[in-house]
């Protein structure tokens, strides 16, 4: 049995006790000598080890390969002790020479002989690593402790104790790890890749690519004549009302001093619809989400409730101080801004309309708006104030709703400008007035200012494009223009100057997202198409709309 | 609660020690995979906790998995089953292990001579150790070795013998440990509760 350069152990276990080497067997064997159990020369159980341990010492060897082993050291490796038969050879722990059981090959580990003693030794259920080597560093170590360990009948206590204490690794452990591999970041590489590509194209305004293909997106080429113009005679010049509406049917509501008309832009057709009760005038107009019903802001205080079909007034809704500057929709909710700075929350449905109040503006109420979902509500006053409000409507904990979510003082003017991102839902944008003339653009979420553009002149309205990542906002003093910038670089992409006579103070975009319709004190009312219509181009600008919101998360972050 | 009987007390305390520690083993490991870029950055969120901010990963594959593993080491804690805790770095193709995070736990010893009882750790002081060792695991990509290739990452537990394994959750396992010869070895700060002792160091390859 000394076939030195081999691993005759292989053979050798075959004949010896198959018993499986179970854990009470490898702690029996950590705590005893030799297992008691299998073994063909018992007489050989009988340690000479121990006595002759210091055999074992830890001779400087380079490899295993040079052991020297005695013959008693065959002896007792062939003593069965070394049970292939057992666990070994079901984990195929023998085929290698005393690998570490890691799956790198360590080849420089070279152990021979004997080898599989020691791993069998410490072999714990369906664990084929050395439990006194688990750090298998350099050859030296794991040479001499395999060698002190090349027999596990001659382990003693005080021995293992030593090796325990030597490598450092406690006898009764066990190395263990969760059976599943840790997950891969779900981003995973494509995610990072379509990073890559998004980035650029939002780094630097040049890069990114104009709807006419131009080069520069800097001259990008609209049309400065209007699409179409119509009269609209007693359009008052007030900046504070808001006096015209495009509702998703297609059909432009426009307030003239008392009279309110509808233009329906598939026909052409004008149809008048009401008249403000005597001694008022129609201070704002707002159809609703599905454009059924149009509500009137009348200067008393009242909201008149229409539909728009019958052309039949369906309720007139009172109860407010001040003249209506502003209505907004949000499904069956609408909301009035009034001019003592109060915002009403009205249910139509229901006798009782009043359902909610916010008091959040010293000043009177001028801009209004709805986020698509309903989950917030924007509000602009003339006393230089943004309010974003909790949109749920109803009775809870005092304190919840009657606070604004986020109160915004940045502007030094009246915030008339309010609009909601069609495609970042978090994003709000509020231009102020002659004094300010600035766009802020806010997150909803956390209420941090995102960005802020200096115009030339006052804000009065505020559009997103649906379909590009656009802004359109409308001026008055001095310029009267109409300026698109792209976003989030807000780098002008176009400008209509003169625009209107006299400020452009009313503003509504059509429900194919192409066509702007402007009013002003000049009686005109004009159609601008300031983007693509939507249809073959849809697809592409999908596509790019879900990865630019994807790069929009990244640059707002 | 801080002396009365002496074993209820140790009862409590030692539920309220493992979560503490489980709850380190959480952050720490959240931090680790953070800063060595195990997992891309954008996936984690700050969180305050013990004081300060902290990454926590936005995964929520990677924080079940976490969680499932921390909740056995939550359970070996209270029968003071398990003794190591390792979180081994390893590059994704080779699995060579690249860094090898091993926490210690270890049991504090009663002192003998507490004739009374010792007065229990204040837990702003915990929490302050806590701190301390996850700003120095911050602090450790100033000597790591900048790692390009993409990696992914193990626990470890070393436990007794006669732990309750789970069989078909936990597997026996190589350490995967690096080689002595190319394994630099940094001892960070350790924290104690009353019950429990953490020691930190990491142990990461450098060749040459």
């Amino acid at each position: 049995m000394t076939s030195i350069p081999k691993t005759p152990s292989r053979y050798r276990s075959r004949s010896d006790a198959k018993t499986p080497l179970t854990p009470s067997i490898i702690s029996a064997f950590n705590s005893i000598s030799i297992s008691p159990q299998k073994r063909s020369h018992p007489a050989d159980l009988s340690n000479p080890f121990i006595t002759k341990s210091r055999q074992a010492s830890p001779v400087k060897r380079a490899t295993g390969g040079g052991v020297i082993v005695s013959d008693s050291f065959h002896r007792q490796a062939g003593g069965g002790v070394i049970r292939k038969g057992g666990i070994e050879t079901r984990l195929d722990v023998i085929s290698r020479d005393y690998l570490p059981p890691t799956s790198q090959p360590r080849p420089e580990l070279k152990r021979s002989r004997s080898t599989p003693a020691t791993r069998e030794r410490t072999q714990s259920t369906g664990d084929n690593r050395d439990r006194f080597i688990t750090t298998r560093e350099t050859d030296d170590v794991a040479a001499t402790l395999e060698l002190m360990s090349l027999n596990p009948k001659t382990v003693s206590p005080g021995h293992t104790a030593r090796l325990a204490a030597a490598t450092g690794v406690p006898l009764n452990r066990r190395v263990l790890a969760y059976h599943e591999a840790p997950p891969a970041s779900s981003s995973d590489s494509t995610l990072s890749q379509q990073r890559e590509l998004a980035r650029p194209l939002y780094g630097r305004p040049g890069e990114l690519p104009s709807s006419t293909s131009s080069t520069t997106n800097k001259s990008r080429r609209i049309p400065t004549q209007p699409e179409r113009v119509l009269d609209a005679p007693g359009m008052v010049d007030d900046f504070y009302l808001n006096l015209v509406s495009w509702s998703i049917q297609n059909v432009v509501a426009v307030a003239l001093a008392e009279s309110t008309y509808v233009w329906r832009a598939d026909t052409g057709i004008v149809s008048h619809l009401s008249e403000a009760p005597e001694g008022t005038y129609v201070s704002s107009v707002d159809f609703s989400n599905d454009g059924a019903y149009l509500g009137i802001g009348l200067g008393t205080g009242e909201v008149e409730l229409w539909d728009v079909e019958a052309g039949q007034k369906l309720r007139t809704m009172g109860g407010h101080q001040g003249q209506i500057a502003v209505l907004s929709w949000n499904a069956h909710i609408l909301s009035s801004g009034c001019g003592d700075g109060s915002i009403w929350h009205h249910d139509v449905r229901v006798p009782r309309h009043k359902v909610m109040e916010l008091l959040g503006h010293t000043g009177e109420v001028c801009g209004l708006k709805w986020r698509a979902d309903g989950e917030l509500l924007a509000s602009g006053g003339n006393d230089n104030v943004v309010n974003i409000w909790d949109g749920r409507v109803g009775d809870v904990t005092e304190g919840a709703r009657g606070q604004a979510k986020w109160t915004k003082r940045n502007h030094t003017a009246a915030v008339k400008a309010i609009a909601w991102c069609p495609w970042q839902s978090s994003l709000l944008a509020s231009g102020g007035g002659t004094n300010d003339a600035t766009v802020h653009v806010w997150n909803s979420g956390t209420g941090a200012r995102l960005h802020s553009l200096k115009t030339p002149s006052q804000v009065t309205s505020i559009i997103w494009s649906p379909h590009k990542k656009e802004i359109l906002t409308t001026h008055g003093y001095p310029t009267n223009a109409i300026m698109v910038h792209a976003y989030p670089s807000l780098e002008r992409i176009a400008e209509i100057r003169d625009a209107h006579d006299s400020r452009v103070l009313y503003t509504a975009v059509g429900p194919a997202g192409d066509v702007v319709c402007t009013g002003a004190g000049d009686e005109n009312l004009k159609f601008w198409r300031i983007w693509e219509g939507v249809g073959a181009k849809k697809k592409k600008e999908g596509k790019e709309r879900s990865s630019s919101t994807r790069s929009g998360i990244l640059s707002i972050r | 609660m801080a002396t009365s009987q002496a074993p209820t007390r140790q009862a409590i305390t030692l539920k309220g020690s493992t979560n503490l520690v489980t709850e380190f083993f959480k952050y720490a490991a959240n931090t680790i995979l953070f800063q060595r870029g195990v997992y891309p950055s954008d996936d984690f969120h700050m969180v305050k906790k013990y004081g300060q901010t902290v990454l926590v990963t936005q995964d929520l594959a990677l924080e079940n998995y976490l969680d499932r593993i921390l909740k056995q080491v939550n359970k070996w804690l209270l029968t003071g089953s398990v003794t190591q805790l390792v979180l081994a770095i390893i590059s994704k193709d080779a699995r060579l292990p690249l860094e090898r995070w091993v926490f210690d736990v270890n049991l504090v010893e009663q002192p003998a001579d507490s004739a009374e009882p010792t007065p229990t750790k204040p837990e702003s002081e915990i929490q302050a150790e806590i701190r301390y060792i996850l700003k120095q695991i911050v602090s450790t990509v100033t000597f790591l070795p900048i790692i390009d290739t993409p990696t992914v990452f193990n626990i470890l537990a070393y436990t007794h013998d006669s732990a309750d394994v789970p069989a078909d959750e936990w597997v026996d396992t190589d350490p995967l440990a690096i080689e002595a010869s190319k394994s630099q070895q940094v001892k960070l700060r350790s924290f104690s509760t009353d019950v429990h002792r953490i020691e930190a160091l990491v142990a990461y390859r450098y060749e040459g």
